[in-house]
């Protein structure tokens, strides 16, 4: 179709200059012409006071639930669910695993760690707490057997060396923690699924093991916290943004004025929202973690929105990661289930861009690409998953892609100029209150 | 060449000019232009010359100008060709007697020189040098002999300063025109042949023993005629043949050639001599061109995989040249004496034939009326099935008329009706797999794998024709490459040419998925080995090189037996890993003692390093523990040696288990063949009430 009209286009454009403008760039032209539709700010801001106030006002609600999921504690019985625990407990957990390791050795019997199992089959996802939580089963990890036995000594390893961080008080990367003993641990893979596995063996969070991964995500905006003491204000962070603290605890007195927190996928559009500061026309908190959410992205979305009470909305791609992205938002991903409940931030707004937005706004066809055999594959089992299920808008868009097999990037939008996203897409689906 | 010979050389030598002429004629032009351009280059001068000159051409002729179709493309394929029909018919012959076959195979490499002087002609020495191909300009030769002087020079140099010599560098390679003549000889010990047929057997194209419907290794009549016709062309000798059948006081011996032009045979000599030993069978001596460096492989491939595929036979192959250093014999020994049943003679299924072939059967037929027509001459056709097939032919057709008085519409009604009616398939009984155990004793003989496993199908049906998929593999051994070596047979004849587009290699390669069965496709040295029989073989393309992928029903059935083959595998390579497993186990164990020792220690280190006010409550034993850690009794040391003990337990245990589980050897017993030993030997015995051992000394 949009073929056709290229050919028709080139064909005027040879004909005459009069009628080459409009039709050249006739889906151009009326993604100009929404630009007339945006009322002034000051209406879209009074819009969107309204769903911040609405947000902090159901919170009581939302805190309620979420405290029903805490204090029911008997399928802790059944899941694991660790929390953050401080270092003198956590050394004394590690303690006595040791003495005990050490005594069986002594007494001739070797030795074996009860490591929870942290298969997929053992991940399930329960709609009432509407998070992937783990389920609670041991398996025996005994050194004396070849499938277990480098396993078992890693775990040994990685037990003494978490002792050791959290008896000096201090924090390590993962990937410091790997270069400890390479010959040992072999690949940072092994390593990292270890310290997992000893986090869910001591119940407590990765953090307060002292280990944290290096900063990936960044945030940018109308918020201001202390790191470590320093007092950070996030609408002075130029274009990069502040990088998001990779270990929680550092993070304190957090104050803002913004109205919504805006969760981006990728780091190109969110340095477009952070230069054009878009944060100063409508005051909102940007934050993107460069794709997949890493473990202290997910904390600190999941720390404001609590503190702060602020309505989460996602700009993410039109196509099934996009949306698998937002899942691992809000109901956890498999690989840290045992600590969803540290992790997840629920009732998150699915903005755009929406599988229906590629032809409400008209992308040109060149900017829409075929689905593969893959993305089909991975769409389809997202459709079969509970927490889309849940949505019934979500279900409908990711039955259109399907239908269509078709998807776009956020970046599609730049095919209108590049400031299209902030000037005209954004502002317009705050306006229509737009989000799912 | 024996005595008698030289008279007979003299005679080719003068009919040699002529009949070499006529044959080759077509093909000194067609040399490096392609054959299609002979034709239509004679095609055109027969249109200048007499437009309306129809002209016939005898079977023998077409051949010869589109040898490539019987697979002589080139000398070296031609040697290979001729070697491996000669091959051939010898195993059928020797099978056709339920003799045990016994095949000599002798390639003779013969320079010009010998050939010339063979043939009677005078060497002459080049008189005119720039005549010819390999001519050396003077400028090139200075140019030769300033770059033989400087790698003198270096090759000195290096010398003098110790340092290791170069090899000179290979002498110049033979120029177009130096041909490589061979004398193939294949003796077997097989049926032989009636001293009245032979020349008819091998001077006509086209003429066979094995035309029928049954499995058969050749199929046209070709093959030996075919080497006749490539040795005419390129060396204009003729072929010799020595037979005797059983029973038979005389040996037959024939020196003949082939008249191109008419398709019969020119014979030389045929006469009866002496059989002093009571010998039988054939010796058939070609002497053609060939090219031995470029076929070497392919042809010791051939007899490896011919060996495999039957080892009840014994080959013997010996290459003989003028130097010693390249000469070569490889004896395949035999095996076992089990050889597949002859592969009977069948009747056409009706679901397989044509027009013309129910005409032919017709002819041919001493049934007189219809019914016992379609009862006699087809398979899958009872009484009953027959008279209800005569009913639906109509009501022109009854039970009792004659089957020769059917007109052409009456045979295309019956051919349309065989068409469409349902017939139960072709059973396989007619056929003659090779048979696992033959099969699985080819390949370790061969092979000498590690793992073997073979698989036989059920008989299977393609447009009528009943076929077998035999199916072995194995895993590791003797002289095989890592990854795939796949071993192709057709009517239990290797295939070796044109692999790319086979079925075979295509299901080995792309429908199996070997990892799922513990075969790594890259490191493992896995030889696949399949063997189809049909009446019919569905070859693609001119040369019988391969079948083709776009069959179904053999691809599905390639696929099935070479999945049961795998999965055979399977359990015996988990059998084997888990083997080396426990081998490994306590390696593997100790490894890691060190670093467990060393993690434990630390830790326990800093534990009683706190000052006991800090440290929280701990039971009496810990206590204990860290008292011995401070006071030096338990250290890094004391945790390596209790672990050290602990695998050392354990791996006893383990041991234990093992060999209960599994059991002494449960690897079944395989019969073991001895050949028999020939002439007469002295024996001294050594008697037992149960045995008696004899020794030869």
């Amino acid at each position: 179709m949009s073929e056709k009209k290229r050919r028709a286009g080139a064909g005027a454009a040879a004909g005459g200059s009069a009628s080459k403008k409009p039709r050249v760039s006739s889906a151009a032209s009326y993604a100009e012409s929404l630009r007339s539709k945006l009322r002034p700010d000051a209406s879209i801001l009074a819009t969107l006071r309204a769903l911040a106030s609405a947000c902090s006002k159901s919170e009581p609600a939302g805190a309620s639930s979420s405290s029903k999921a805490l204090a029911e504690d008997d399928p802790a019985a059944n899941y694991i669910v660790v929390a953050d625990q401080d270092s003198a407990s956590v050394t004394s957990r590690i303690n006595r695993l040791v003495l005990a390791a050490a005594r069986s050795i002594l007494s001739g019997r070797g030795f074996s760690f009860a490591v929870p199992s942290r298969a997929s089959s053992n991940q399930v996802y329960l709609p009432d707490l509407d998070r992937i939580v783990l389920v609670r089963r041991e398996s025996a990890r005994p050194f004396a057997n070849v499938a277990t036995a480098r396993k078992a000594t890693i775990t040994a390893r990685v037990l003494s060396l978490v002792h050791a961080v959290l008896r000096r008080g201090i924090h390590v990367t993962k990937r410091d923690l790997f270069y400890t003993d390479v010959k040992l641990f072999g690949d940072q893979a092994q390593s990292d699924a270890v310290l997992d596995d000893v986090s869910c063996m001591l119940g407590c969070t990765r953090s307060s093991l002292h280990v944290v991964a290096s900063e990936k995500g960044v945030v940018v905006g109308r918020l201001t916290f202390a790191d470590d003491g320093d007092r950070i204000d996030c609408t002075r962070m130029g274009v990069g943004g502040k990088a998001i603290p990779p270990n929680i605890d550092r993070v304190s007195g957090i104050e803002s004025d913004a109205l919504f927190i805006l969760l981006v996928e990728k780091d190109a559009a969110f340095m477009r929202l952070a230069e054009d500061r878009f944060y100063n026309r409508f005051p909102c908190i940007i934050l993107t973690a460069k794709g997949q959410p890493d473990v202290a992205t997910r904390l600190f979305l999941r720390r404001l929105k609590v503190e702060l009470k602020l309505p989460v909305l996602a700009l993410v791609d039109s196509d099934p990661y996009g949306l698998k992205i937002l899942s691992v938002y809000m109901c956890g991903s498999k690989n840290m289930s045992y600590d969803s409940a540290n992790l997840t931030t629920p009732d998150i707004k699915w903005l755009g861009v929406r599988p229906s937005d590629l032809d409400k706004y008209r992308v040109p066809e060149q900017c829409r690409l075929p689905m593969t055999d893959h993305d089909i594959k991975v769409g389809k089992e997202m459709l079969e998953e509970d927490f889309v299920k849940q949505n019934e808008g979500w279900v409908k868009e990711l039955e259109m892609m399907l239908r269509t097999r078709q998807k776009a990037e956020i970046q599609a939008l730049s095919s209108f100029g590049f400031q299209y996203l902030t000037e005209v897409y954004l502002p317009l689906k705050l306006q229509q209150e737009d989000w799912i | 060449m024996d005595a008698g010979g030289d008279g007979a050389t003299g005679a080719t030598n003068r009919k040699a000019p002529s009949a070499a002429a006529a044959g080759s004629n077509p093909k000194g032009k067609g040399k490096g232009k392609g054959k299609g351009k002979a034709t239509s280059n004679s095609k055109a001068s027969a249109t200048a010359k007499e437009s309306s000159l129809l002209k016939q051409k005898s079977p023998a002729e077409f051949f010869a100008e589109n040898k490539n179709i019987a697979g002589f493309d080139n000398p070296g394929k031609s040697l290979y060709t001729t070697m491996r029909e000669l091959v051939e018919n010898a195993l059928d012959s020797a099978e056709s007697i339920s003799v045990i076959p016994d095949i000599e195979i002798t390639l003779e490499e013969i320079t010009k020189n010998k050939f010339n002087t063979m043939i009677g002609l005078v060497d002459r020495d080049r008189i005119d040098e720039e005549l010819y191909d390999d001519f050396e300009s003077i400028k090139a030769r200075e140019k030769r002999l300033a770059k033989e002087a400087r790698f003198q020079e270096t090759q000195a140099k290096n010398a003098a300063l110790g340092k290791k010599v170069k090899e000179a560098p290979a002498a110049r390679g033979k120029g177009r025109g130096e041909a490589a003549f061979f004398r193939v000889t294949c003796k077997d010990n097989g049926r032989g042949m009636p001293h009245d047929d032979i020349p008819n057997m091998l001077g006509r194209v086209l003429s066979g023993t094995k035309y029928g419907l049954r499995q058969t290794r050749g199929k046209f009549g070709l093959g030996a005629k075919m080497a006749l016709i490539w040795s005419k062309m390129s060396t204009g000798l003729p072929i010799e043949i020595k037979s005797s059948m059983k029973e038979q006081n005389f040996i037959s011996f024939c020196r003949l050639d082939i008249d191109i032009h008419k398709n019969v045979p020119h014979i030389h000599l045929h006469e009866k001599r002496e059989n002093k030993d009571h010998w039988h069978g054939a010796e058939i001596q070609v002497i053609i061109e060939g090219n031995w460096t470029t076929h070497r492989s392919k042809i010791l491939h051939y007899m490896r995989q011919m060996a495999v595929i039957t080892p009840y036979a014994q080959f013997l192959f010996k290459f003989l040249s003028d130097s010693v250093d390249k000469n070569l014999t490889i004896q395949f020994a035999r095996r076992t004496d089990v050889m597949p049943p002859i592969p009977l003679q069948t009747k056409h299924h009706p679901s397989a034939v044509d027009l013309l072939l129910i005409k032919r059967l017709i002819t041919e037929t001493t049934k007189q009326n219809l019914l016992q027509f379609l009862q006699h001459e087809f398979v899958n056709i009872s009484k009953s099935h027959a008279e209800r097939l005569i009913g639906e032919m109509g009501p022109d057709f009854s039970a009792k008329m004659t089957v020769k008085s059917l007109t052409s519409q009456q045979l295309v009604r019956i051919h349309q009706l065989f068409r469409q009616a349902k017939f139960d398939d072709p059973s396989g009984n007619c056929l003659s797999p090779a048979g696992e155990y033959n099969l699985r004793l080819g390949i370790i003989k061969e092979l000498h794998p590690d793992l073997v496993a073979t698989h036989a199908s059920s008989p299977q049906v393609f447009e009528g024709h009943p076929f077998i998929v035999e199916a072995g593999i194995s895993i590791g051994g003797k002289d095989v490459k890592h990854g795939l070596n796949i071993f192709r047979y057709a009517n239990r004849i290797p295939l070796l040419f044109e692999q790319g587009a086979d079925v075979i290699t295509r299901t080995a390669l792309k429908r199996i998925n070997w990892s799922s069965y513990k075969i790594n496709q890259q490191q493992d040295k896995i030889g696949v080995f399949v063997s189809i029989v049909s009446t019919k073989i569905p070859f693609k393309g001119t040369g019988k090189e391969y079948i083709g992928d776009d069959i179904t029903e053999i691809s599905s059935a390639v696929q099935s037996a070479l999945k049961q083959c795998c999965l055979q595998l399977k359990s015996k390579i988990v059998k084997k890993l888990q083997a080396r497993e426990r081998q490994d186990r306590k390696r593997n164990l100790n490894r890691y003692i060190p670093d467990v020792a060393r993690a434990i220690m630390d830790t326990l280190g800093e534990i009683a390093d706190e000052t006991p006010p800090k440290r929280p409550r701990y039971d009496k034993e810990d206590e204990e523990l860290l008292e011995k850690v401070n006071s030096q009794e338990v250290t890094e040391m004391t945790f390596r040696d209790c672990l050290t003990q602990h695998v050392e337990q354990v791996d006893y245990e383990m041991a234990l288990e093992y060999a209960m589980q599994s059991g002494v050897s449960d690897e079944p017993r395989e019969a073991i063949y001895l050949n028999s030993l020939e002439g007469s030997y002295k024996f001294i015995d050594f008697q037992s009430p149960l045995f008696v051992f004899r020794f030869v000394p």
